[in-house]
């Protein structure tokens, strides 16, 4: 019986990895289907999503806010949450935006998807749709990171002077400062919140460069968290949401308020309750990130099994061999 | 007036770092002593590694990174050439992928320059530099295929690294290749660290050439280094010791607009430490919102200057002519 | 011609109108005299190409240094004159500023021409001499070729569509279609499944990795172990307030509130406490002290570039 069993532990330690991936395929897909789609994961955000949130809320309505959104297809699990949340709130508060990207000629292609999907969405709820030209602006690729965001912080009329947009009243091509979107923006801190969503390191770029210029807020994915919490620790960077958790931090406030009224799942920010954002007004909140987030939670645990399956697999096959 | 705002302390600082450098690559270049460097086992493997690929006749792949043209993946390339070295005298034959094309041109350069210093200009093969593509995934996919089809025995991933970094690492564990690794990017340190025999954590990448080829000049720029980190810890000793003691009594203290809150005192100030005062107090409610901390050391490099401090008049030009993207 | 339609509006030295002539004289004279610089530098002897480079190097690093370190004007209006020397500087350096960077992203345009024509040859030679997976080599052109036709043809529909008409898919020709099955319909999601693999990766890794081997690697896995559960919210959620109940049931603590996670003296023992203070106090220290190294790595490699100091550094 005992020889079956550390058998058993042996054949554990040098199993395929393929039988692995099989097991992690299997676990995300069902924990994705339909049947799990409403259950609305609870959660106590991150201080540094509280952060962020609150600055997105109290940004002022009648200013624009800048995105840089670095991020492309292969990260849109966590990214295509974070924009969607992001623009989710600004639209619900009305708020002008330019998007742009400094990092990878295709990012313009996945965040005019997530546009275009915020807008049918809206439309279809009866709300205002966001229109280029007057309420928001494309200004698409920037090659040369360090260098745009360069020309970004010391005269953002030059950096984005050569870009020129459709006029829908005209259909003629104009200069994006004479939108009404970037008509009173001279330099890149009259915007009252420079946003970066990004899968890559242009958080470092930008912190380099546009440091005491702009008021700088992220969303980034789990990998890039670590580095970049030391930002917003130091308060360089004034909010982050971290990954896939960052995502539905945002998406939970947006539908319960961050140390809003007596609501007993409103987020509570201990040592920092003056600071009241609502829940948003319009739109939706819930989303993306609170869907994927079941799938998340099946690969972690897979993941924690993994390794606690691993060591006891090592622990007993290296008895047996002391034995 | 123009030297507010940019942080003359900050810059003196990085002068001060620079100098440190300069100083110690010119002491030593003159001292001709050899100094010691700290073993890296990560660096000494590198023999090994080729060795290997050697004795099975398969490939020794080298790839710097996705990163384009910078100080990064020139060092990059600099540790490859040195790994070509040793390669080109035993015949093993290399692959360097890569991701840039202005990284593919200088390093096409480098390698034949290598292969031509050793005299062994007919064993080097045109196609063992490649360029695959620029975009990250593809240059993943493609540069899986290469490890999976030809064998690579040995690969060295030195370099700018992304989220590329573990589809890479665990092909090559898959077909069981010594793997020698290292980013500049510290969010991938951890995923070298779980997949391959020995990573390169942070400046231990920088301090390669001059570990490998103990040039004076190499050496000592990594002795002023070390000079450098450690004023940089003095400062943030300095930094914490000075925090701290004005943290102490600061506990129970509220900022009272001495103005309103208490105007016997403000009558006795000075119309200098009014100002002073009022240019204070309109900044920490909020007014530069990055200038947030008020501590000793924060403040001396982000110093108070008033809004008039950082006007200066200007003569306008004639209308019309300037900027035509205003 | 509407290709160079994109250049900035405000026309000077560097910059003229599209299809003026004047824009055609300077692309004629740029070109030959980068085709006469190009032709001494080929033939120039050996041991004055090294300067040469030196001295192009100089002045490139040049630029940014003095726009780091000279006084960036304050209060800055391009309607503005400027006074005396120090603050002529300034502003030239910082209007230079988009200049330098448009010359730096024509070099990586060029470089790219130089790049492309390497896969060519690698995988012209490889159909030509007829070698093993030269199916690859084949599949590799007609994807090439695909994309640059639909991506051209695409575009120019869009350049013609002043009404806007394609932003609706019920307008889309051929080419439109085409373009977003080779963009949307293959790249993108051929990169997202690369991008998924790493998630297998990471399984097979920490299988293989996190093994409790010695006291360092024990300390390592109980952390990830901590900090990976931190990141599943409902087990987090309900952990977090059951210590609060803990602390206000057992330990009658007046500052325990189970609704708001909140655990009074207990506070530590809330995984979120935990993983938030391995965060802040464990791996942000690190992480910054890495980035010091690396940081003071470029500065050095840097200026030893820049000031022609990696004498054959680089050729070992």
């Amino acid at each position: 019986m005992k020889t079956e069993k550390t058998g058993f532990w042996q054949k554990l330690q040098n199993v395929d990895r393929r039988v692995l991936y099989l097991i992690l395929v299997v676990t995300t897909s069902v924990l994705l289907s339909p049947m799990f789609a409403n259950i609305s994961i609870p959660d106590d955000p991150e201080p540094s999503s509280k952060a962020l949130y609150y600055k997105l809320m109290s940004a002022p309505d009648n200013k624009t806010v800048f995105v840089q959104s670095d991020w492309t297809i292969s990260t849109r699990g966590e990214n295509a949450a974070h924009l969607e949340a992001l623009l989710r709130v600004l639209m619900s508060r009305h708020i002008k935006f330019v998007i742009f990207t400094v990092a990878d000629p295709q990012a313009p292609g996945v965040y005019r998807d997530v546009i275009r999907t915020i807008n049918s969405e809206r439309k279809s709820e009866g709300l205002k749709e966001y229109k280029l030209w007057e309420d928001y602006l494309d200004l698409k690729y920037f090659p040369n990171a360090e260098g745009t965001l360069n020309a970004i912080a010391s005269d953002v009329r030059k950096a984005f002077g050569g870009v020129t947009a459709k006029d829908p009243t005209t259909g003629q091509d104009r200069n994006v400062f004479e939108s009404p979107v970037l008509a009173n923006v001279r330099a890149v801190s009259d915007a009252s919140l420079y946003m970066i969503v990004t899968a890559s390191s242009s958080i470092d770029r930008a912190v380099e460069r546009l440091n005491e210029k702009a008021t700088l807020a992220l969303m980034c994915t789990g990998v890039i968290g670590p580095s970049a919490i030391p930002w917003f620790q130091a308060g360089q960077v004034k909010g982050v949401a971290v990954g896939l958790r960052g995502g539905l931090d945002v998406e939970y406030m947006m539908k319960h308020g961050l140390n809003y009224g007596s609501d007993p799942k409103t987020a509570r920010w201990a040592g920092h309750e003056s600071q009241v954002a609502p829940p948003v007004s319009e739109g939706k909140s819930l989303a993306r990130a609170n869907l994927y987030f079941l799938s998340f939670h099946g690969a972690i645990i897979l993941l924690i099994l993994a390794v606690v399956v691993g060591n006891i697999g090592m622990f007993v096959t290296r008895k047996k061999r002391t034995a | 007036m123009q030297w507010y705002d940019t942080g003359v302390l900050g810059m003196l600082f990085v002068v001060l770092l620079v100098l440190f450098i300069l100083y110690n690559i010119y002491r030593t270049e003159h001292k001709k002593k050899d100094l010691y460097i700290r073993r890296i086992p990560g660096l000494n493997a590198i023999d090994d590694a080729i060795g290997r690929s050697t004795e099975m006749g398969r490939p020794v792949l080298m790839v710097p990174g996705i990163g384009t043209l910078n100080a990064i993946s020139v060092q990059a390339l600099s540790i490859f050439a040195h790994i070509t070295k040793a390669a080109a005298q035993f015949g093993t034959p290399i692959r360097i992928c890569l991701a840039d094309a202005a990284v593919y041109t200088v390093a096409q350069e480098i390698i034949r320059d290598v292969y031509q210093q050793q005299g062994l200009i007919d064993r080097y093969d045109t196609d063992s530099v490649r360029f695959l593509t620029d975009r990250q995934f593809a240059f993943a996919a493609g540069v899986s295929g290469l490890i999976l089809r030809e064998k690579v025995a040995a690969a060295f991933f030195l370099g700018e690294w992304y989220a590329e970094s573990l589809i890479f690492a665990e092909t090559a564990n898959s077909i069981g290749a010594i793997q020698i690794a290292g980013s500049t990017e510290k969010s991938q340190t951890p995923f070298f660290i779980a997949a391959c025999d020995y990573v390169l954590i942070g400046d231990e990448f920088y301090a390669a050439s001059a570990y490998l080829t103990r040039q004076p000049i190499l050496v000592g720029s990594l002795v002023g280094q070390d000079w450098a980190k450690i004023a940089m810890a003095a400062c943030v000793l300095f930094g914490f010791l000075v925090n701290s003691a004005q943290r102490l009594p600061e506990t129970d203290m509220h900022r009272v607009p001495l103005k309103d809150g208490a105007p016997e005192v403000w009558s006795q100030l000075s119309d200098d430490q009014k100002a002073d005062l009022e240019t204070a107090e309109t900044w920490a409610k909020g007014e530069k919102a990055n200038a947030t901390e008020d501590t000793g050391l924060y403040r001396l490099f982000n110093p108070f200057y008033s809004k008039e401090d950082l006007t200066v008049k200007r003569a306008k030009k004639p209308s019309g002519a300037a900027g035509a993207t205003e | 011609m509407n290709l160079l339609a994109q250049a900035a509006p405000n026309y000077n030295f560097w910059a003229a109108e599209p299809g003026s002539a004047r824009l055609w004289i300077m692309i004629l004279v740029s070109l030959l005299v980068g085709a006469g610089f190009y032709a001494a530098l080929f033939y120039a002897p050996s041991r004055i190409r090294k300067p040469i480079v030196w001295t192009f190097t100089f002045a490139g690093g040049l630029f940014y240094v003095l726009y780091w370190a000279w006084p960036q004007p304050v209060s800055y209006h391009p309607d503005d004159i400027p006074n005396g020397f120090v603050e002529n500087v300034g502003f030239w350096l910082h209007d230079a500023l988009p200049r330098v960077a448009d010359i730096s992203n024509i070099l990586t345009a060029f470089l790219l021409g130089l790049g492309i024509y390497s896969l060519l040859r690698i995988h012209t030679g490889r159909i030509v001499k007829r070698q093993a997976d030269r199916g690859f080599s084949v599949v590799f052109f007609i994807a090439m070729l695909a994309i640059l036709v639909f991506g051209y043809w695409d575009w120019s529909l869009r350049e013609a569509d002043t009404k806007g008409l394609l932003q609706d898919s019920a307008n889309w020709q051929l080419a439109n279609f085409g373009q977003n099955l080779l963009f949307d319909g293959f790249l993108q999601q051929m990169d997202s499944a690369m991008f998924s693999m790493i998630a297998f990766f990471i399984l097979s890794a920490a299988y293989r990795a996190f093994r409790i081997r010695s006291v360092e690697s024990t300390v390592l896995m109980a952390s990830a172990l901590i900090l990976m559960v931190s990141l599943l919210t409902l087990v987090v959620t309900n952990w977090d307030s059951g210590v609060a109940n803990l602390a206000k049931n057992v330990f009658h603590d007046s500052k325990a509130d189970p609704a708001t996670f909140q655990a009074g003296y207990l506070n530590w023992m809330k995984l979120s406490s935990i993983a938030n203070w391995l965060k802040a106090y464990m791996q942000v220290p690190a992480l910054r002290a890495v980035d010091w190294g690396i940081g003071l790595g470029a500065l050095a490699m840097g200026l030893r570039l820049w000031l022609g100091l990696e004498k054959g550094g680089v050729s070992v």
